[in-house]
Parts: C-alpha cells; sequence; structure tokens
C-alpha cells in the first residue's frame, strides 16, 4: 500500500518535470539553425513552395498556437507528422522502439548477471591476480569508445571469421518475418519463425557484446565495493566462522548485498545505453529508435526530435521510479 | 580477515601512486606526440598521396593510407592535438563555470539555489550524450563550439558537487569566524570555501576530460563534431567504417586504439586520486 502511494506520488512529480522538457524541446528545436522545410523541398523550390509546405505543416502560425496545437495533440497520444516521411510520428515510434528495447533490456539484463558474478568473483580474491585483471579489464572497458568497440567486433566477427551477419540491420529478409513488436527476436518468437528466430539472435550478438561491454564496469565496480563491504562485516565473518555452508555465504550474504545497490545502477546504465545505442545503432544499421531520433535531428524534423526527446526523457524518469522500487521491495531498511 | 584491512591501507597507497604514475605516463606520451607530430610523420596530417588510396600499411606509409590517400599514422598523431585540446579546454570551462555556480547556489540558498538547481535537474534528466547531441546541433562544429557544447554538458555535475561541499563547509566554525571577524562574502567564498571545497573537483576532472575525449569522438563519428579532412580520430573512425566491413583494419582500429589509450589514461589518473581521497579519509 505504502508503495502504491509512493509511485502514485513520484508519477505526479514526474507531470511537471515533463512539461518542461515539453517546453524545453518544443523552444529549443526552433532556435536550431536549419529549416526543415528546406530540407525536404530540395534546392530549386521557390519562395511559395516553401510556404505552402509551411502551412501544410502548420508552420506559419504563431508560436503559441502551434504549442498549443502540439500540446492538445499529445495530451491526445498524437504526436504530429513527420515533416520528412510525411507519416504519423506515433507510427513510425511504433516500428523505431522495438529493436532498441531489445537491444538495450537483453544489453543491460547479461551485463547486470556478469556484473554480479565477476563483482563477487573479484571481491573474494581481493588484491590478487584474479581481481586485478577484473578491475583492469574494468577500467579499459570504461574508457573504450563504443562505436570503436562495435567496429573492432565487426572485423573480428564478420570480415574476419565469418561467424556473425554483415553489420546492415536485424534480420535476414529472406527468412519472411512478420513484424508485430519490431523486436525481432520477439516476433519471430512468436509467429513460430525458425530461420528468423536463428537470424534475429545471431544479427543480436554483436550489437548486444558492444553494449554489454561498454556499460560492465560500473556495474563491476559497485557489485565488488558491496561485497567487499560484506566480506569484511562482522556479521559475515560470523556466519563464515560458524561454518555456514559455502552456498549459504554466497547467496543468502554477498548476493544479496550487492543486489541492494543494483536497482539504481541498473537504472543509470540504462540510460548510458539509451545514450549508446544511437552510435551503436549507427554503426550496426539497426534502424532503431536512435537512428531515428538522431535523423530528426539532423534534418531538424521538430516532432520526431520533440517526441523522440520526450520518450527519452519519460524512459529515463520511469526507469528511475521502477528502480527505486524494486530497491524498497529488496531492502527492508528503504523507507518510501 | 581484519590484517587485510589495516594492510590494504598501505597498499592501497602503493597501488593509488602506480595508477596516478601510469595515468600521467600515458598522458605525457599523447602530448608529447602531439606536439612533435610534424616531426614524428613524413606525411602532412592533410597531405594526399597522389600514388595511392588505401595503402595498406608498409613503407611508405607506416599505417597505410585512407580512403582520400591521407597518411594514417600522421593523421592520428596529429589528431592528438584537437582531441586533447578540446578535451582539457572544455572540461577547465566546466570546472570554472559549475564550481562557480555550485559556490553561489551552497553559500546563498534560497531561490537562487533553487533555480540553479531546478535547471541542474532538468540536465540530468537526458543521458549526457543526447544531450550533448543536442547542443552540438544547436551550437554547430567547430573547435570553440564542441568545447563549449562538452563544457555545457558537463557543468551541472560540477555545481552539484560544489554544491553539496559547501553546504556542509559553511556550517563549520571556521566559517563561522571568519564571518564574525568580519569577512565580506567574496572573502569567504573566495578564501574559504573554494580551496576546501574543490577535493572532489580534483577527482572528477581527469575522469570527465576521458569522457569529454569519448564524447568529441563519438559527436565527430556521427558527423557532428570536427569534419574531414581534420585529423580527428572520431571522424577517421567513421571515414574506415565500410573499411572494417571489407576487413581493411588500418583506416579504422589505429585512430580508436590511440583514443582509448588516452582516455585509458585519463581514468587510470582519476581513479588514483580517488584511491588516495578515500585513503585519506580512513
Amino acid at each position: 500500500m505504502r508503495i502504491l502511494r509512493f509511485v502514485a506520488r513520484r508519477l505526479l512529480q514526474l507531470i511537471p518535470v515533463l512539461l518542461g522538457v515539453v517546453v524545453l524541446t518544443f523552444l529549443l528545436v526552433r532556435v536550431l539553425p536549419g529549416d526543415p522545410i528546406r530540407s525536404i523541398l530540395g534546392p530549386n523550390a521557390t519562395e511559395a513552395d516553401a510556404a505552402a509546405a509551411r502551412a501544410r505543416y502548420g508552420l506559419d502560425q504563431s508560436l503559441w498556437q502551434q504549442f498549443l496545437d502540439y500540446l492538445r495533440g499529445l495530451l491526445t497520444g498524437d504526436f504530429g507528422t513527420s515533416i520528412q516521411s510525411g507519416t504519423p510520428v506515433g507510427d513510425e515510434l511504433a516500428v523505431r522502439l522495438g529493436p532498441t528495447f531489445e537491444l538495450v533490456i537483453i544489453a543491460v539484463v547479461i551485463a547486470v548477471l556478469l556484473a554480479i558474478w565477476l563483482g563477487i568473483r573479484s571481491a573474494r580474491r581481493a588484491d590478487r591476480l584474479g581481481d586485478h585483471t577484473v578491475r583492469v579489464f574494468s577500467l579499459i572497458g570504461n574508457s573504450i569508445p563504443e562505436f570503436w568497440l562495435g567496429l573492432v567486433l565487426v572485423l573480428v566477427g564478420y570480415a574476419a571469421l565469418g561467424w556473425f551477419p554483415a553489420p546492415s540491420g536485424r534480420v535476414d529478409p529472406d527468412t519472411g518475418l512478420t513484424p508485430l513488436t519490431g523486436a525481432d527476436l520477439l516476433d519471430a518468437a512468436l509467429t513460430g519463425n525458425g530461420p528468423a528466430l536463428a537470424s534475429a539472435a545471431a544479427h543480436l550478438v554483436l550489437p548486444v557484446l558492444t553494449l554489454v561491454i561498454g556499460i560492465l564496469a560500473p556495474l563491476v565496480r559497485s557489485v565488488r565495493a558491496s561485497a567487499l563491504e560484506v566480506l569484511h562485516s562482522e556479521a559475515y565473518q560470523a556466519a563464515a566462522a560458524h561454518g555456514l555452508p559455502e552456498r549459504t555465504l554466497l547467496r543468502g550474504y554477498l548476493t544479496r548485498a550487492a543486489l541492494v545497490r543494483l536497482p539504481s545502477l541498473a537504472a543509470l546504465v540504462f540510460g548510458t545505453a539509451i545514450g549508446s545505442t544511437v552510435l551503436v545503432e549507427y554503426v550496426f544499421s539497426w534502424q532503431g529508435f536512435g537512428q531515428w531520433a538522431l535523423r530528426g535531428l539532423l534534418y531538424r524534423d521538430y516532432p520526431v526530435v520533440q517526441a523522440s526527446v520526450l520518450i527519452i526523457a519519460l524512459c529515463y524518469v520511469l526507469v528511475f521510479l521502477i528502480a527505486d522500487v524494486v530497491h524498497a521491495m529488496l531492502d527492508p531498511r528503504v523507507r518510501i | 580477515m581484519a590484517a587485510p584491512v589495516l594492510v590494504a591501507g598501505v597498499r592501497g597507497g602503493r597501488f593509488a601512486r602506480s595508477l596516478i604514475w601510469t595515468g600521467s605516463a600515458i598522458l605525457a606520451v599523447a602530448v608529447l606526440a602531439a606536439v612533435f607530430a610534424p616531426l614524428l610523420s613524413s606525411w602532412g596530417a592533410t597531405e594526399i598521396d597522389p600514388a595511392g588510396t588505401l595503402a595498406a600499411p608498409g613503407a611508405g606509409h607506416l599505417l597505410g593510407t585512407d580512403t582520400n590517400g591521407m597518411d594514417v599514422w600522421s593523421r592520428v598523431l596529429h589528431a592528438a592535438r584537437i582531441d586533447l585540446g578540446i578535451a582539457v579546454v572544455a572540461v577547465a570551462l566546466a570546472v570554472v563555470a559549475g564550481t562557480l555556480l555550485g559556490l553561489l547556489a551552497g553559500y546563498l540558498g534560497g531561490w537562487i539555489d533553487d533555480v540553479l538547481m531546478r535547471i541542474v535537474d532538468i540536465f540530468q534528466a537526458f543521458p549526457t550524450f543526447i544531450l550533448a547531441l543536442a547542443v552540438a546541433a544547436l551550437l554547430g562544429d567547430g573547435f570553440l563550439n564542441l568545447a563549449l557544447t562538452i563544457a555545457l554538458v558537463n557543468a551541472p555535475a560540477y555545481a552539484r558537487l560544489v554544491r553539496a561541499e559547501v553546504r556542509t563547509l559553511r556550517e563549520l566554525p571556521y566559517v563561522e569566524a571568519a564571518r564574525t571577524a568580519g569577512a565580506s562574502t567574496f572573502g569567504i567564498l573566495w578564501r574559504h570555501l573554494l580551496p576546501n571545497s574543490l577535493t572532489p573537483v580534483r577527482v572528477l576532472a581527469p575522469l570527465n576530460c576521458g569522457w569529454a575525449m569519448l564524447t568529441l569522438a563519438g559527436l565527430s563519428f556521427l558527423g557532428l563534431g570536427i569534419t574531414v579532412p581534420t585529423a580527428e580520430w572520431g571522424s577517421m573512425i567513421s571515414l574506415g567504417t565500410s573499411d572494417v566491413v571489407a576487413g581493411r583494419w588500418w583506416t579504422s582500429v589505429p585512430p580508436g586504439l590511440a583514443l582509448l589509450v588516452c582516455v585509458l589514461g585519463f581514468s587510470l589518473l582519476g581513479e588514483g586520486l580517488q584511491e588516495r581521497a578515500d585513503a585519506k579519509r580512513r
């Protein structure tokens, strides 16, 4: 009950933040140098053509009127029409979000599991070779440019070894996959399309690996720190001295302590991963949300930029909210 | 189990020192390479070899040539000037601006604090790279604009850090003593609060330099930063993308490796400073 009230209060607090984001994006995108209309018309268009196109997208009206129209649309779930493609932004979003969420969620889950394993291992062998190796690798992982890492993985996994498909899409078009959610792995499973499932999985390996390496380091560091704290605690040492079985020590003490800090960190990492997808999708021609948002920004496609910024902010704050709730459920000391 | 804790302090000290030294050594080499780039390479950074494009590494070109027939080795060296330069200038700007705002917000409190911190909140409601993308689109490219972009994205972190520090410091007896003795607000801020609130800034700044380099290269990779023909690691990697798919490693791998090593230098330095600060606190 208390959790529900907490969630409700936090959701209410989100409204002014998101409204601020909406207003700010609306204004800033119009301050950007460049003109969305000129970018669709081409060099030979006359001033009259431009005026007609401007009227078609409502850009001839006062700023105030445009904002009210936009806000009214948002309240009914209408994100407007893309100036570049002429299709509703909501429809484009529906196609673009699935692939990106698939990528990010798989990467974050793998990274979290890997971090728990590596972090606890590292802490139990503190200041020995295994520990130093993990620490050095996490420093390198923290310093690696993700887009370059993606390219190196392509060089090794595709160009040299030929184990993985070329970085040009998410699934082999010959498998005839019917898109449902846009998350190809899920779609293939839902439609029972075996070849598409295999193809989608093969296409996922390199981009997921890129993201995992990019976000793993801070997670490992946090798990290692909390595990070290537990190892030095009197409670743990007493438990170990009493001869509690290894499994109980590992599950009941070390893993549990690591889990407490993990949700908020996973949320932070989720945000980083959303930022990274812009680069990683570009490398692998993923055609997801990141590439779509980037194109919108480059062509000054106002409705697309507004929608993508709002979606990113929404994801970010919601993920942090979920993290806080999970944290409270894992740790009875937390009062919310 | 108790002994290692005691030893960890000693070992932590030595460990911190080796981290700081390794990081500094890497950065020193990078700076030297940037300064003496023209002496270390026989080709200019934007000089085109009429004899061939995409030549494999060999006698004529240490690391081969790119699609434009420019020498990769020379460009990797020259790019250090731009990449290190922008990152350091950007972080310096962010530190100055962020620290000033944090000092004011933390010491004065009230509505100034509220307004500044709400702005910081909005900035931090986005993944930093996304924010950098948007600001870069707004300000445009070029050395100064990119430095400003990266500074703007990073400044809020310093503002928050310094503000938190000042808020605890300003309640301490020595500040109160200074106030009672008739020191001016400016004097208290400048002489007492500023020096003492800089400790966490000193740790964050090197880490931030590494991150700034990654951001700059990422922006350039997407075409929003430094563009060809100017030598810059991110745009070099971007130019080599199609080569990678074709199995030609030498256009994209070396600039990325150079970037990785420099960022690692900053990370080691920051990590070492962090470790040392932690050890002192204990």
